[in-house]
């Protein structure tokens, strides 16, 4: 066990580790911990050199009318963080009452509801969670969320076809 | 501490030393109940709720390994045998059982039967080592809690993220959201604390090393202890590179790049007085090196003599400045 997880951190070359910020070794170790235990359907990590910069990815989790998508995030980790929360995006467009045209989450735990003790797994699988039961009382999109309330299976039709045409 | 005899029969059972000294401090005066209190303590780490598939696992294998190992136990010189083979491979670290050429020819018959042992004795030692370190990380930096401080509702975190997540965060439980009367006065748990410097001794000289680096560097930055001062550094050293600030240039040129900033503006008033005393004492440090200065090149001279071309040149030196700051 010992040995497996320090290869894992230590496998991959990062870039130079001897100044890096408290941020950026605690996005480190997260990376080492994404890398041996990913969570469901999720998968991150810094897009080149820049440890504050990531890009995630959701698989649309089955039974949904995201299914079989693969949806894009962009992630952008603060200078303070974890003590501020990372800034996360969709960059692929998704027919969800929870994310706006422009691909903003409107998810309390990347809001007020962030602690420094969350994870960027967690996080992750918090937006896999929306996926699975959106919550229309909150919305980013309102016209989305009212159809969801109204006409369910239109609202799972619109998805599904943009699932099909956006996310594949 | 323990007999060998004990030692190799615990080492059956699945207990390495490092889980053997973690229970005998829990019962360090009552050594023949030892054994005991491990199967006890044992019962409590497999027991302790735990969510993550992580541990899980790691239980399951402990309990895999531990009827692999109690079948040897009839054998006595064998366990023996066991134990140094578990040693070794745990110093070595090899796939292959390290066997002695001597001990070889007694083995050949039980050689199968050693090795898995072996292979599992070495094998439970990771697993709760594992759990250990996991238990004993702050959730806020992820390493091993350095001088931990426990909130009221029983969470450690290191004294400093608790303290930093308090300032920046609210005064909330970063783990449970509860509320933290006073996350300033934090204090170290320190039965937590010597527990963890027992258990993870490299980690913890590593994260001391660290931190005495960091306060180096932050002095060799800054010696003349200006470090409180660090949002206006880059200042200090532009004052510093021109020589002999000017009291209202410090205070135009400052106020430039804070009106930009935004959040700080509102401050700045405050502050101005604040860089005012600091280009003072600026000014006093280095009359002082230059007195510094006449010193080494006077120090032959008698006490008297020097001392008054000092006064002299700090006298003349600060006409100098004064004419050059307050232009009429």
């Amino acid at each position: 066990m010992n040995n497996a997880s320090s290869s894992g951190r230590g496998g991959r070359s990062w870039p130079s580790t001897t100044s890096v910020s408290g941020s950026g070794k605690r996005i480190q170790k997260e990376m080492g911990e994404l890398h041996l235990f990913p969570p469901a359907d999720c998968s991150a990590g810094p897009i080149g050199d820049n440890l504050h910069h990531w890009i995630a990815t959701i698989i649309g989790p089955p039974g949904t009318p995201y299914e079989g998508g693969i949806f894009f995030l962009d992630i952008r980790f603060p200078g303070d963080y974890p003590f501020k929360p990372p800034k996360v995006v969709f960059k692929t467009r998704i027919y969800h009452c929870n994310v706006d045209s422009s691909g903003t989450v409107n998810l309390d735990v990347l809001k007020d509801g962030w602690s420094p003790a969350l994870t960027i797994s967690k996080v992750l699988l918090a937006i896999r969670s929306i996926f699975l039961s959106p919550d229309p009382y909150n919305p980013q999109a309102p016209g989305i969320a009212h159809l969801y309330l109204v006409d369910k299976t239109k609202h799972d039709e619109i998805a599904a076809e943009w699932t099909l045409r956006f996310a594949r | 501490m323990f007999s060998p005899r004990f030692k190799s029969v615990a080492a059956m059972a699945g207990w390495d030393e490092e889980a053997l000294v973690l229970a005998s401090l829990v019962v360090e005066d009552t050594p023949e109940r030892d054994f005991n209190a491990n199967k006890r303590s044992d019962l409590n780490l497999k027991c302790s709720a735990s969510n993550s598939r992580r541990k899980r696992r790691a239980q399951r294998r402990s309990m895999d390994s531990i009827p692999v190992v109690v079948l040897n136990l009839d054998d006595e010189e064998e366990t023996a045998e066991c134990r140094k083979g578990s040693e070794k491979k745990k110093k070595t670290d090899l796939t292959e059982s390290p066997i002695d050429k001597s001990d070889a020819t007694k083995m050949e018959g039980n050689e199968v039967a050693e090795q898995s042992s072996s292979a599992s004795c070495s094998d439970s030692v990771l697993p709760s080592l594992e759990r250990l370190r996991e238990e004993l990380s702050c959730a806020i930096c992820l390493e091993i809690c350095f001088e931990p401080s426990t909130t009221p509702c029983g969470h450690s975190f290191c004294k400093k993220c608790l303290r930093s997540a308090a300032d920046k965060c609210g005064k909330r439980c970063p783990k449970c959201r509860q509320m933290i009367s006073n996350g300033r006065s934090c204090t170290v748990n320190t039965v937590l604390w010597n527990t963890i410097q027992l258990l993870f001794p490299a980690e913890v000289e590593a994260r001391k090393a660290a931190l005495a680096q960091n306060s180096r560097e932050a002095v060799s930055q800054s010696p003349e202890k200006l470090s409180q001062y660090d949002h206006n550094d880059v200042r200090v050293r532009r004052i510093r590179s021109t020589g002999m600030p000017r009291r209202g240039d410090t205070i135009q040129r400052t106020g430039i790049p804070r009106t930009g900033d935004g959040l700080r503006s509102t401050t700045d008033v405050a502050r101005q007085d604040e860089d005012a005393a600091l280009a003072l004492r600026l000014q006093r440090e280095e009359f002082m090196q230059v007195h510094r200065e006449w010193n080494v090149g006077y120090r032959r001279s008698s006490s008297i003599l020097s001392a008054r071309a000092n006064l002299r040149a700090l006298a003349s030196r600060a006409i100098s400045l004064r004419n050059r700051s307050w232009p009429t």
